[in-house]
């Protein structure tokens, strides 16, 4: 084979590509990490860094943390309502006889539709109205956020337990019933097992969508409730604090690590088949 | 397995259906009402808002480079992403798995942090500009903040991650018995992928370009930070609207407009689609 061979060539030509892409792709979250760890001059933020130093992480704000739990426990309340409303629903919508069943998908779906400015702006003016009418206001509460962010989750979840559970084979479920198992019992100990994987990459889509939510979350914050991303928002706009990029540090690392865990546990084909 | 699967839909179904009506209505509905001012709207129906917005060249430019800056960065998106995802499916090393996980990981992390990262490497002061203005070549640094270019890279990182994740299933789908058979036969690569992966992966191709193209249409986070109240699309608009303005008739009347101009894109494409695909198989 010549040193220049179209095989050859085309090869190199694909791997220069793909280091480009991940170099473009990376490079912000790169730069973002570098600097956490860099001693920053008066002048503002720059890379590279003169020298390196662990002082943004020993000085994290109180603030700072308080919104990054925040916005754990938001995204981790928001996973579990949209769980337990999302299997059923998922469920339900493969295995219903009813004929408006595509309408009833579209409606699942439509939140997704719907640009998130629209979606907080709306909330923010139901709640005020629910508010007058009921003596509830949810806007500026952590349950107000969370109710708009199982509006925008719930969608994944159950999109993920459809695709699962439309190339489920029924087998199992007949075999588990002809010898003798209630439906119950099957749904609990055959069906429900057997969609795991599903519901885990569901559960994860919903988690990042509150967890990376920032217009939603701006229309409904208020001084007490802020998550990160609207702290981070707020801080760019305004004065920046150099500890903010040790807490984005602390989740870019804990994006990469949650990634390596569930293609450990789950698989990561799981996750890419219930994106589409 | 006979269960009441009608049930299981129901309190799921009643709970994201009032959700759904109950926020759009109250504030779609409020695009038909003149604004009063402080957040007040009057009691008339009118269709004074829609007037407006299609008569003032300011909230008519909006629209439009919001079409434009979301059509621009998806073909762009595709384009880089396309030959990623390519390799990434018929990649035979361990390597491939890692270099996917490293994408899926890449798309977890909120495009706040991203656009932060931007910020930071096309600081005035920072090492990239002090390189190119130091070295002669370029004049001036470059900056991203307020610019519509700026705007379209900071788009560009909203989908790119999650579009490879999409075109790398889409890939998946196409067999590469197919691939062999076509080269076999004597089909160069380049006429290989022009003849025979370009057409069969075209639908799948359009449909994440579809949804790339829908997620910029509706993206705020990176056109706010990174146009800085200079580049205004849409969705900035309609933050704006509402919170400093509070004009949530105004602001709703940009919402319809948004969500139908993006459903108008998404229903063209699929006709247009379908036409090629039509054509393609009476020549064939």
């Amino acid at each position: 084979m010549s040193l220049f061979s179209e095989r050859r060539v085309n090869r190199v030509l694909a791997r220069l590509w793909v280091a480009a892409f991940f170099t473009f792709l990376l490079a912000p979250l790169v730069v973002v990490v570098v600097v956490s760890f860099g001693e920053t001059a008066r002048g503002g933020l720059a890379f590279p860094p003169k020298s390196f130093t662990l002082h943004w992480y020993t000085t994290i704000g109180r603030e700072y943390l308080t919104a990054l739990f925040a916005s754990i426990a938001v995204a981790a309340g928001s996973v579990v309502v949209c769980v337990v409303l999302g299997v059923p629903a998922g469920l339900g919508l493969v295995r219903t006889r009813w004929r408006g069943k595509a309408a009833l998908a579209a409606a699942f779906r439509a939140p997704v539709q719907i640009p998130a400015v629209v979606t907080g702006v709306a909330f923010l003016q139901f709640y005020y109205l629910l508010g007058d009418a009921v003596g509830w206001y949810g806007a500026g509460t952590w349950t107000g956020l969370l109710v708009a962010h199982v509006f925008i989750g719930l969608p994944y979840v159950i999109g993920s337990v459809v695709a699962v559970v439309q190339r489920f084979n029924a087998r199992f479920e007949e075999a588990a019933l002809i010898l003798g198992a209630s439906p119950w019992s099957v749904l609990r100990r055959v069906t429900l097992p057997v969609i795991a994987p599903g519901v885990y990459s569901g559960a994860t889509y919903a988690f990042l969508v509150s967890f990376s939510d920032l217009p939603v979350a701006l229309f409904l914050s208020s001084a007490d409730v802020r998550t990160f991303p609207v702290l981070l928002f707020q801080a760019m706009d305004y004065d920046f604090d150099p500890t903010l990029l040790a807490v984005a540090t602390i989740i870019i690392a804990a994006s990469f690590v949650a990634m390596l865990l569930f293609q450990k546990w789950v698989g990561i084909n799981a996750l890419l088949r219930s994106g589409q | 397995m006979n269960l009441p699967w009608q049930r299981f839909l129901l309190l799921p179904l009643v709970l994201s259906l009032a959700l759904l009506i109950a926020s759009q209505y109250v504030f779609l509905r409020g695009s038909l009402h003149a604004d009063l001012g402080v957040g007040r709207l009057g009691d008339a129906l009118t269709l004074a808002n829609y007037r407006k917005l299609f008569t003032d060249s300011f909230y008519f430019d909006s629209l439009w480079l919001t079409i434009k800056l979301s059509a621009i960065t998806t073909v762009a998106t595709l384009v880089i992403g396309l030959p990623v995802a390519y390799v990434l499916a018929r990649m035979r090393s361990r390597w491939g798995p890692v270099l996917l996980a490293v994408i899926v990981a890449a798309s977890f992390v909120t495009i706040v942090i991203k656009v932060l990262g931007l910020n930071i490497i096309f600081a005035t002061n920072g090492g990239l500009n002090r390189f190119l203005v130091g070295s002669g070549l370029l004049s001036a640094p470059i900056t991203l903040i307020g610019k519509v270019e700026g705007v379209a890279v900071g788009l560009m990182y909203f989908t790119l991650a999650f579009l490879v994740i999409l075109l790398y299933s889409v890939v998946l789908t196409i067999p590469r018995s197919l691939e062999d058979a076509a080269q076999s036969l004597g089909a160069s690569r380049w006429r290989m992928h022009w003849r025979v992966i370009l057409p069969l992966s075209l639908p799948g191709i359009v449909a994440s370009g579809l949804i790339a193209f829908n997620l910029c249409m509706g993206a705020f986070t990176s056109a706010a930070l990174i146009g800085a109240g200079k580049i205004l699309t849409l969705p900035v608009l309609i933050q704006r609207t509402v919170i400093f303005d509070t004009k949530y008739g105004m602001g709703a009347t940009l919402a319809v407009v948004l969500l139908l101009a993006g459903l108008a894109v998404n229903l063209i494409s699929i006709l247009v689609v379908g036409r090629l695909k039509v054509a393609r198989g009476m020549t064939a």
